[in-house]
């Protein structure tokens, strides 16, 4: 596939050692543009909008944030913890900005799913439509994210 | 045909060939800022060759501002205020920038590029700063997510800072990481070893320069680093001292207490460390020492979620509640915070609703 230089630059943030360690590709060989349309195809026929994962995923976040000592029990089935590291983490894609280094874990007891995020993956889903490679340390497969945040 | 061909193959590759001479005169003219001067705070005048960002031109010429992303402009640290000659202000710099800081002509220096004589204004510490180099003397596991290493100064030999402060160690390039990358750690050893530093690095999940320490980094290893830099440290007065943080932000309040507990001080002083449970308390005999040779310090841990295996009899919860067991007299009372935005924004809120003045509230926040 032919890149435009701003793809280039973007594939090039995506890979291993360049924005975090693990990088955002995993070991996925696929094209990122490849990855975010099965993603969004995917999302379609679970009949849920990036929009709406990215609400949910903020809401939980912003009250595991303020709860800040530990873990929080919302909805009587989800415990969400979230983690602050110092510094900030920028956008791949080259959204001008930072988001916090922080680290969210929800925890959904109800189908015992539990899940990672941080708050550069709720800008990438919500802009981008992007949730990350296999084997990428933050990927977020949209069948197993629809049931820890709406089941 | 193949004349036709051939013809035109190589009018195509003359004029490409011609287009990228000229873009090669051009750049030599038109790119070339030849000789700038950077005016620093009116006082000092740097001749330097244009063309740079303003962060590493600086750098160049042993000035280092902090970075924490080596010009990336997106950690926000590296902010000047530029009189003038700094180009419009850029989309990358306003997210960084507050509604003030922008009237008040403050840049992020690695997004400003020094093509004309520039004036700008930085603090007089960051004159101190220096790049160090230094060898690996100790490694030691305090949790399992949280290191304290120690390294003794090479180049130069001798480091002066204050108890609070913090610098930016680099991370070389190893395995799959392909670029050395620099990241703010608070010091915790007292500046009365000049010698040495020690810091306290938490784990980042997939983070790179902690992955490096954790994974990689070994006792005898060579590293570097710059600093001093930050404005957190011990007020001069006679105020109690209350000093509240979690995790790896217990660094800069060890490298104060033990900075105190050398000059024998009767101020007092409450720390207060929020953990999740046990196995996230560290250095605990460490402050009951102090709690002995300091007779007005004490130490609270508390803990928010202790689980069966703790054992835990003590304080549980949040934090904030157990304030009072401390605070006597508000109005004589200085807090240090250091820690999460979520824990610094609730503990300010909580002070300043007992009493204790904003401006008496000191912090150093992960943000």
């Amino acid at each position: 596939m032919k890149e435009t230089p701003q793809e280039k630059r973007i594939h090039e943030n995506m890979k291993a050692g360049v924005m975090c360690a693990k990088g955002f590709l995993g070991s996925d060989t696929r094209h990122f543009h490849e990855i975010i349309e099965t993603d969004a195809a995917h999302l379609q026929t679970l009949g849920y909008t990036r929009e709406e994962v990215a609400d949910r995923m903020q809401a939980l976040t912003n009250a595991a944030f303020e709860a800040f000592m530990g873990s929080i029990t919302l909805e009587e089935h989800l415990i969400v913890e979230y983690t602050s590291f110092r510094g900030k983490l920028t956008c791949p894609f080259a959204h001008p900005g930072g988001f916090r280094k922080g680290s969210v874990t929800l925890q959904n007891t109800r189908n015992n799913i539990t899940l990672c995020w941080t708050p550069l993956n709720i800008h990438m889903i919500r802009e981008h439509g992007f949730f990350e490679g296999h084997g990428s340390e933050h990927r977020l497969d949209p069948d197993i994210l629809i049931k820890a945040l709406f089941n | 045909m193949i004349t036709t061909i051939l013809t035109t193959i190589a009018i195509v590759g003359g004029m490409a060939g011609f287009l990228a001479l000229l873009l090669v005169v051009a750049e030599m003219f038109f790119a070339n800022y030849g000789e700038v001067i950077i005016d620093i705070n009116g006082k000092r005048k740097l001749k330097v060759k244009g063309g740079s960002s303003l962060l590493s031109t600086l750098n160049e010429n042993k000035i280092y501002l902090a970075s924490a992303c080596g010009g990336r402009g997106s950690c926000g640290f590296c902010k000047c205020k530029v009189r003038s000659g700094g180009g419009p202000l850029l989309p990358t710099e306003k997210p960084f920038l507050s509604p003030d800081e922008i009237k008040d002509n403050v840049r992020l220096s690695c997004q400003v590029k020094v093509k004309e004589d520039i004036a700008i204004i930085i603090p007089e510490e960051i004159f101190n700063v220096r790049q160090f180099a230094g060898v690996v003397s100790k490694i030691e596991d305090h949790t399992y997510d949280i290191k304290e290493l120690t390294i003794q100064l090479t180049q130069p030999t001798e480091i002066n800072f204050k108890a609070g402060q913090y610098v930016q160690l680099q991370s070389p390039r190893y395995g799959k990481i392909k670029q050395k990358v620099s990241r703010a750690y608070s010091i915790s050893s007292s500046p009365d070893h000049t010698d040495y530093i020690q810091l306290i690095i938490r784990r980042v999940p997939d983070g790179i320069c902690t992955t490096w320490v954790h994974d990689f980094l070994k006792e005898g290893d060579e590293v570097s680093f710059t600093g001093p830099f930050g404005d957190f440290f011990i007020q001069d007065t006679r105020a109690d001292m209350l000093f509240v943080a979690g995790g790896s932000g217990k660094a800069p309040i060890k490298a104060m207490l033990e900075y105190l507990d050398a000059r024998n001080s009767t101020r007092r002083m409450g720390y207060f460390f929020g953990a999740r449970s046990r196995k996230d308390l560290y250095l605990d005999d460490l402050f009951a020492t102090w709690e002995k040779s300091m007779r007005n310090f004490a130490y609270y841990p508390v803990l928010s979620q202790p689980t069966e295996q703790c054992e835990w009899d003590g304080r549980c919860g949040y934090v904030m509640p157990y304030f009072d067991e401390f605070i006597q007299d508000v109005n004589n009372t200085e807090a240090y915070l250091c820690g999460s935005p979520g824990m610094i924004a609730a503990v300010v809120k909580y002070l300043v609703s007992k009493g204790i003045p904003k401006e008496k509230i000191y912090f150093d926040s992960f943000a």
